[in-house]
């Protein structure tokens, strides 16, 4: 009896309230269904005549009706009320909207920022050193010596005999050193200068990350774990990669790390120079003689350092094939990221 | 290095693909730049017989050829314009499809692709080729004519010789031993467990030692060389090489010019030792002397160059002069020429840092002097001479004089080492046994004895080896045969934590609120050039070897690269410039300025803004209008406080800064972190700029060290209310004044002072404006009656009268 009662008013509703589209036909339903003495509030009472065990599964049957009821008109009266308005305003809401002026963060920033997060989400601290630094930290501590061909592999800018622009974030690496406690574990970025003559694929300062870990028991595995993380992080997790020997005097033994090719995804191409490989960082143990500049004893400690190429890598993540392009400051190249 | 395959694998069998043999010289720090298959650029080109030659029917110049490359199928249809074709004449033919490697009728030679053309109506199938075409000779008059014999449709390459292939290695400055074909074999060999086998060099069974009675060596200066050998050939006849050498060197990237002297660069790239032949009839006396140079003295080098010397130069001297500047070049004096007959080998030892500081001082570069700075083996010195000399003998039909003169007074020998197995592995993070290590280093040519302890040795490392100079080294060959992809990738470790320290923090925040807040981030340059730097700051930093003048000095302020910026822009057609960089700035830290790092060195770390031209972008709703010093003013305020550096205060000054006018300087807790104003004109004009451009710049070293932790304050449970009082004053009078005056006489309950109309007009009479504020007031325990704010306003309006000698406007 009661079912029925609930199955009728149920499709009764579903006839009329769709059929609604002005404010006073969607009152007059109200006051008919909805009211104190609608039709809905009748179902509470005969819910009244109905035997106690049968109640609370009618109960909620009604209930369920009249919340459904009730959002319906809800909406019906909201979306009524709004397309009343719009047709009074008559307003052209195809005009562009009031915007905001769009700013951007450099394309290099960017691409330190990403490597950033990557580090410190791995435990690495963030530090700085100057950009004029003197011989010992930049050469000598880092096992440069004097007159030796390797000095060739980074062209210097001279303020004074001893006194260069760093041509590298390794020196920070004396630094923190020398002036913090292990364990150590830190990443470098800056701004690093090469007496190199400008052109597409080399300016005479660019931006480098370094990075050292120092502590007990830092094995070359540990590096190479580490680089990896770091690799797949950045690159994307599908990335193929193979590690080098190589040689840099601060670190002994030294790797470099390739990357397959990106653009042409390691079949050849000119970015990668036909190789299919992607050079993207350097690394290493650091050298028993530079823990020993530093203040440490190799035999009881070691540690691992790093270090790449912001610029390099940012051309080759954006596909640009001019670096001068990122130090123009054209907006038109800028606004792109 | 340039290195030849075929060469190559005179020492080494090597049954593997170039592609395994690359990748097995990478993975051993030898990376392989590229590998250049010298045949693959004449892919396409034939030998071919011309069958018939007939006059072009459209054109006089032109003729009509048949010509077989096959000895199947019909002859090609070829028109050809050389003037020297004729019938029976053997030729080189590139088909349809190829790339022909230069364009003889193009002003840049480019390469094209040969394609089935019609020439005046007659179609051509292919192209009969000179040697300028196909990169092989010099000569462009007409085709090039082979010897008859030449087999049809042999490949061309095939024809040449040309199979060879080049690999280009990248030798790191740590490995002098692989600059030869030799000691790259002996690393291979290592790594494909296999053997490196030296070339078999003759020796005489004679013992006299003849070569004492034809010359004598006498060196002064046995620091700087420590070894000296001369050997001498006799009865030579110097001339062009045999094919099979001039090949080699040409594949190893040498040019080659005449027999003696490819001998001696062959032995170079074979052995890595350089050597020098002299004309031994041009050395007065027979007689070589090694010694320091005399201060200014001159000399000519081979390449015509004249050097003056500082007189720490070595120098290789005759009787009389000097003849060689020691392991760097020899003089045009004593050169091989086509008259030599006998020739006086020179092969020797030089000190590494003497042979640099010579080359680096003279500015000369060249095989001899890159390979003795890096440290070439002491001990492979008379090997390399007895090769040599051989050599020169058997290209020139000449004699070696038997015997050798060895200066060698103070010989170099093997270092010993001591490397203990657990070091390897505890430094590697590897678990290799004793006989691994063992047998990795002695594969290399390490000699291993026990040492005292257990699980140590005592290494004995070759000459040819100088990098090897401690424990670590040896570990460092112990992964690098080993297979550095063999070692472990690990990523478990002890959990570290790092809290970005407070100054990442806060530049990561200014520079996020900046990109939020419409700017662009630049990044300029950080020299600039003297004159210029000198308008915008002074104590400047300049570097003694700059690439130009335009970048000679360290940036004393962000301004003047970030106007270089704003030029380019408004001459690339932009209108509206809203910039920002972060970047190092840089000063002589002279008077009462303090070093930050190295002594007599300042540098901030700053943030430079500029604003200029339009304010708002172009639209429908808004006028649009240039930028002005209250747009920058209002920015730098909202950046502090978006950074959260509430408590942050603006200095009204007009203390003339170098930089700009109408400067307001920036104060946070009674420091001072910076200013902001209008960049004076004569700036401007400097960058040809002809818009206004307003410059803020701000110290982050100090902006970073405030705290900016924000608390919470409790606030007012009670209604707002909102009040506009408006006045006429004078027009001296600031409006910041006023304001300050408002808040006193307001005291707490006045929550907000904002001015919100501003004008002049005749109405108000000459000299005075009208300000309206709107005021905000509540108490923190009741609502206010409107009795008590009234009262509160007339005290305002009071005070503002009587200060300012006002106008109460409206209420
Ligand atoms: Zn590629």
């Amino acid at each position: 009896m009661l079912d029925q009662k609930i199955t009728e008013l149920q499709s009764e509703i579903d006839r009329i309230l769709p059929a609604i589209s002005t404010t006073d036909a969607l009152e007059k339903f109200r006051i008919e269904f909805l009211s104190r003495s609608g039709k809905l509030a009748s179902l509470y009472e005969a819910l009244k005549t109905v035997p106690g065990d049968q109640k609370p599964a009618y109960g909620q049957k009604i209930n369920t009706l009249k919340k459904s009821v009730e959002a319906q008109f809800e909406l019906l009266k909201e979306s009524l009320q709004s397309s009343f308005s719009e047709q009074k305003n008559d307003i052209d809401i195809t005009l562009p909207g009031r915007e905001r002026p769009r700013g951007t963060r450099h394309p290099i920033t960017q691409t330190l920022e990403h490597m950033k997060s990557i580090f410190v989400s791995m435990g690495f601290g963030i530090v700085y050193g100057p950009e004029i630094e003197d011989d010992y930290h930049n050469f000598e501590a880092l096992n440069f010596a004097p007159n030796h061909p390797a000095r060739d592999m980074q062209d210097t800018f001279f303020v004074k005999d001893d006194i260069v622009l760093r041509t590298h974030t390794t020196p920070v690496q004396v630094r923190v050193m020398k002036s913090r406690p292990l364990p150590l574990r830190v990443i470098m970025p800056g701004r690093v200068y090469r007496n190199e003559a400008v052109s597409a694929r080399s300016n005479y300062f660019f931006h480098q990350v370094d990075g050292l870990y120092v502590d007990k028991n830092v094995t070359f595995a540990d590096l190479k774990g580490t680089l990896v993380t770091f690799a797949k992080n950045f690159y994307g997790s599908d990335i193929k990669y193979r590690f080098r020997p190589s040689y840099f005097p601060f670190t002994e033994p030294s790797l470099e790390m390739d990357i397959t090719c990106f653009l042409c995804k390691g079949n050849g191409c000119r970015i990668c120079k036909q190789s299919g490989w992607l050079e993207v960082l350097g690394a290493g143990m650091v050298h028993p003689n530079v823990l020993r500049n530093c203040g440490h004893d190799p035999e009881k400690v070691s540690g691992y350092a790093f270090g790449m190429g912001v610029d390099r890598i940012s051309l080759l993540r954006y596909g640009i094939d001019d670096i001068r392009i990122f130090f123009e400051n054209d907006l038109r190249f800028l606004n792109q990221f | 290095m340039r290195i030849s395959y075929n060469w190559l694998r005179q020492y080494i069998d090597l049954n593997n693909s170039i592609e395994d043999v690359a990748q097995t010289l990478t993975s051993l720090g030898l990376e392989v730049e590229s590998i250049d298959h010298l045949g693959k650029k004449f892919e396409g080109f034939f030998v071919g017989e011309v069958l018939d030659s007939q006059r072009h029917p459209n054109a006089d110049r032109l003729k009509l050829c048949k010509v077989r490359v096959s000895n199947e199928g019909d002859p090609l249809q070829i028109v050809c314009g050389a003037p020297n074709v004729a019938v029976g004449q053997k030729v080189i033919v590139g088909v349809v499809g190829t790339t022909v490697p230069h364009n003889q009728h193009d002003p840049g030679a480019k390469p094209f692709v040969l394609s089935k053309v019609s020439i005046r109506g007659v179609e051509s199938y292919g192209m009969i080729c000179s040697e300028n075409e196909l990169g092989i000779g010099d000569d462009a008059s007409g085709i090039k004519v082979l010897e008859s014999g030449a087999q049809i449709g042999t490949p061309l390459a095939d024809y040449l010789g040309v199979n060879d292939i080049a690999l280009e290695i990248g030798i790191t400055p740590n490995r002098p031993d692989c600059l030869s074909h030799l000691g790259i074999a002996r690393d291979l060999a290592a790594a494909l467990n296999t053997k490196c086998i030296s070339p078999k060099v003759k020796r005489f069974d004679n013992p006299k030692n003849s070569v004492t009675e034809l010359a004598k060596v006498n060196v002064l200066n046995t620091a700087d060389c420590p070894r000296y050998t001369v050997r001498i050939i006799q009865n030579v006849e110097v001339k062009e090489s045999p094919e099979w050498m001039k090949r080699l060197l040409n594949a190893a990237g040498l040019r080659p010019i005449n027999n003696v002297v490819d001998a001696t660069n062959f032995v170079m790239l074979e052995y890595g030792q350089p050597l020098h032949a002299f004309d031994y009839d041009h050395l007065a006396q027979h007689t070589i002397v090694v010694k320091s140079a005399d201060k200014g003295e001159k000399f000519t080098s081979l390449d015509g160059k004249v050097h003056e010397l500082s007189g720490d130069e070595l120098m290789i001297c005759d009787g009389e002069k000097s003849v060689a500047i020691g392991g760097v070049m020899g003089g045009l004096n004593s050169e091989i020429s086509a008259k030599t007959s006998t020739v006086l080998l020179e092969a020797a030892y030089f000190s590494p840092v003497s042979v640099r500081k010579t080359a680096k001082r003279l500015g000369i570069s060249t095989d001899a002097s890159f390979r003795f700075e890096r440290g070439i083996d002491p001990n492979i010195t008379d090997e390399a001479s007895a090769r040599a000399a051989h050599l020169i003998a058997e290209l020139s039909g000449g004699t070696v004089v038997a015997g050798i003169i060895d200066h060698y007074p103070k010989k170099i020998s093997e270092k010993n080492i001591a490397l203990r197995a657990d070091r390897v592995n505890a430094i590697l993070g590897t678990s290799l046994t004793v006989q691994q290590i063992v047998k990795f280093l002695a594969s290399i040519g390490i000699n291993i004895t026990p040492g005292k302890e257990k699980n140590e040795f005592i290494c004995s490392i070759p000459t040819f080896r100088p990098d090897i100079d401690q424990e670590i080294d040896l570990v460092e060959e112990v992964a690098r045969l080993y297979g550095y992809d063999n070692i472990e990738n690990k990523t478990s470790g002890e959990v570290m934590f790092s809290a970005p320290e407070h100054f990442e923090q806060q530049v990561f925040s200014v520079r996020h609120w900046c990109e939020s807040n419409g700017l662009n981030e630049v990044l300029t340059n950080s020299l600039i050039d003297t004159p210029t730097a000198k308008i915008f700051g002074s104590d400047l930093v300049t570097v003694k070897n700059p690439l130009s003048v335009e970048l000679e000095t360290l940036r004393p302020t962000l301004l003047a690269t970030m106007l270089q910026t704003i030029a380019y822009n408004y001459n690339h057609g932009v209108s509206r410039l809203h910039l920002f960089e972060i970047g190092t700035v840089f000063s002589a830290a002279v008077g009462n300025i303090k070093s930050t790092y190295i002594e007599g060195y300042k540098e901030k770390n700053c943030i430079g803004i500029c604003l200029s031209g339009e304010s708002n972008l172009l639209s429908w709703h808004e006028k649009q209008r240039q930028v002005d010093l209250f747009d920058l003013k209002g920015l730098v305020l909202s950046l502090l406080r978006g950074i959260g550096l509430d408590n942050s205060d603006l200095i009204y000054y007009n203390a003339p800064t170098s930089l700009t006018e109408m400067t307001i300087g920036v104060e946070i807790n009674n420091t001072y972190i910076g200013f902001l104003g209008k960049v004076k004109p004569e700036s401007l004009k400097k960058f040809k700029i002809e818009h206004n451009v307003f410059f803020a710049e701000i110290d982050l070293d100090l902006l970073t060290k405030l705290q900016s932790a924000r608390s919470y304050k409790g606030f007012s449970k009670f209604p707002t209310v909102t009040r506009d009082v408006s006045f006429i004053v004078k027009k001296s009078v600031s409006v910041g004044e006023i304001e300050k005056v408002m808040k006193l006489a307001g005291g707490l309950q006045v929550t907000a002072v904002t001015l919100f109309d501003l004008f002049e007009g005749p109405a108000l009479g000459e000299g005075m404006k009208s300000v309206a504020f709107s005021l905000k007031i509540n108490s923190i325990e009741k609502t206010l009656t409107d009795a008590e704010i009234d009262s509160m306003i007339t005290v305002i309006v009071q005070s503002v009268t009587k200060t300012f000698e006002a106008t109460l406007r409206s209420i």
